[in-house]
């Protein structure tokens, strides 16, 4: 009998999975905060206590994500690229291209049948590719974060934007709210600046079917149809995507183990 | 000759420019104001400005041309000229020698490649406010200090904070993480005016980077940026006495041409029904 645990602590939020025989029989998710190294045994407590374990009983355990060297109990740290992947393999076995959408950055990584990373490419220098610009537009809009998405599916008459950048785009928006127009459309405008973003960096990888998505930013259903209508490909949706990475850490936990 | 008189109006995303000059070429009045809302609207008013100031009329103006971004807007304009053409004048006009001339305004960045006084080729910016004044403007805003006081803080660094984000958004996180390791404001600054200098220089390369170079725009009035261009260029660089006119002086100085130019022809481009009115933007 043996558990295992990913880490994925992110920029905005950390999650943790327990797994055990391959399935996972606890998750969890808190706000990341200041100090990672205290969210992690956060999560380890929290995680532990629905498991019924005792943390000394977890046999290996993976810190991964943007803030993973500061976790103090994990015997290993692990890129997120190659716990996304392994993630999205267990999910998944037929995906090969995953496009991976973070608080503060996005990344398309192309596996094998294995789940090993053939090719990366990550968007970490413009806000706009990544979550990051849907918090900037729900700020400026007074909106939920997690409304934009439904919200923006409403439109049947999406604006055309003209820039690609998230500080120009809030100018932009405040222009067309001032102008009259529905914020629904401007929503769906958005999502297509988005979605161009995104297409761009699926070409430097190449697209090979089938495609997953994963991430907090896939929690937003009005990228994922905007990415269905750019790549013209129904996309694999996780049920939980934001723990697709600390899955996939907790996943090779249990073979470096085994 | 009896005096004629030309003006050159530059409606920029930041800030209105006018300068009226004469046949001459000699400067009788400018005025800067801030675009903003409400005048964007009023460009008649920056006009009427800079004809008292220059104790002129507006039916004593032989020909008024409008640059910039909000050109198309201006009604009592003669005629539209784009800004390529009219900052590569004016550049020209300060800094007769000029190969190279890089202008950073409020929301854009250009770098114009100059030969023999007339514009070859350009590389421009205007996608991504990062190395645009915007960015400058953002970050002043959000560290509370002042636009006008970034350069200077910034000539006290001893040791330049390197900044990686290029990004506006990223950047700000970046002040924050570097503050909390109490590195001083102005070696945080000194990095920034250095990622602006850098993200130009990378872009005008395109276009080949010659002496003489010249520097304009807003962004030009920020001591610490110019100090960080001359040293990733690794020439001197020339800032005018006014750095944002060279738009509308530009502007001016191609109408005064056109004028002179048509005189032989006897061609009016002067419009009968010019009025100084608002600029509309629901014609």
């Amino acid at each position: 009998m043996a558990w295992f645990m990913g880490i994925d602590i992110g920029s905005g939020t950390s999650k943790g999975v327990i797994t055990k025989d391959g399935e996972s029989i606890a998750v969890e998710i808190l706000a990341s905060g200041i100090n990672y190294n205290e969210v992690a045994l956060k999560l380890r407590e929290k995680l532990t206590a629905k498991a019924r374990l005792d943390p000394k009983e977890i046999a290996y355990a993976i810190a991964t994500g943007h803030g993973s060297k500061n976790v103090s109990f994990c015997q290993e740290q692990v890129s997120d690229i190659r716990c996304c992947a392994r993630g999205i393999n267990r999910i998944y076995p037929s995906a090969r291209t995953i496009v991976d959408i973070q608080g503060q950055s996005s990344q398309v990584i192309s596996i094998d049948e294995k789940g090993h990373v053939i090719n990366h490419a990550a968007s970490e220098k413009c806000a706009t590719g990544s979550g990051r610009f849907f918090n900037i537009l729900a700020n400026v809009l007074q909106l939920e974060l997690a409304d934009i998405g439904s919200l923006s599916l409403t439109s049947n008459k999406p604006i055309y934007l003209n820039t690609g950048c998230a500080v120009f785009c809030e100018s932009e928006v405040v222009t067309r709210v001032s102008e009259g127009v529905p914020v629904e459309d401007i929503l769906a405008g958005a999502v297509k600046v988005f979605a161009e973003k995104m297409g761009a960096l699926i070409n430097r990888v190449g697209m090979r079917k089938q495609c997953a998505i994963s991430g907090g930013g896939t929690l937003n259903p009005g990228i994922v149809k905007a990415l269905e209508q750019k790549l013209k490909t129904q996309l694999l949706v996780p049920q939980q995507p934001q723990l697709v990475t600390a899955l996939g850490a907790a996943c090779l936990a249990e073979e470096k183990w085994q | 000759m009896t005096d004629m008189f030309f003006a050159g109006l530059d409606l920029g995303s930041t800030m209105t420019k006018v300068v009226i000059i004469d046949n001459n070429e000699k400067i009788w009045a400018s005025e800067i104001t801030h675009t903003g809302a409400a005048h964007r609207r009023l460009a008649n008013k920056v006009m009427e400005k800079a004809l008292e100031k220059a104790g002129l009329s507006f039916n004593s103006l032989a020909l008024v041309i409008a640059t910039g971004y909000g050109r198309m807007s201006v009604p009592f304009a003669d005629k539209q000229i784009s800004e390529l053409s009219c900052h590569a004048r004016g550049v020209v006009h300060f800094l007769p020698t000029v190969r190279l001339a890089i202008d950073i305004g409020g929301q854009d960045a250009k770098g114009l490649k100059i030969k023999d006084g007339k514009l070859e080729d350009f590389v421009m910016n205007d996608k991504c406010a990062a190395g645009t004044g915007r960015f400058l403007e953002i970050l002043s805003n959000f560290i509370g200090i002042g636009l006008n006081e970034l350069g200077p803080i910034s000539m006290k660094a001893t040791d330049k904070c390197s900044c990686n984000n290029v990004c506006t958004v990223f950047a700000q996180q970046e002040i924050i993480s570097h503050l909390s390791d109490g590195i001083p404001i102005e070696d945080i600054v000194a990095g920034l005016h250095e990622a602006i200098a850098m993200r130009t220089v990378r872009m005008v390369r395109r276009i080949g980077i010659e002496p003489d170079i010249c520097f304009t725009g807003g962004v030009a009035k920020n001591c610490g940026i110019v100090k960080a261009f001359e040293e990733s260029l690794g020439f001197p660089v020339f800032v005018p006495e006014n750095p944002l006119l060279s738009g509308a002086i530009g502007a001016a100085l191609l109408g005064k041409e056109i004028v002179m130019n048509n005189g032989e022809k006897d061609v009016t481009i002067k419009r009968p029904d010019r009025h100084l009115e608002a600029v509309s933007f629901f014609k």
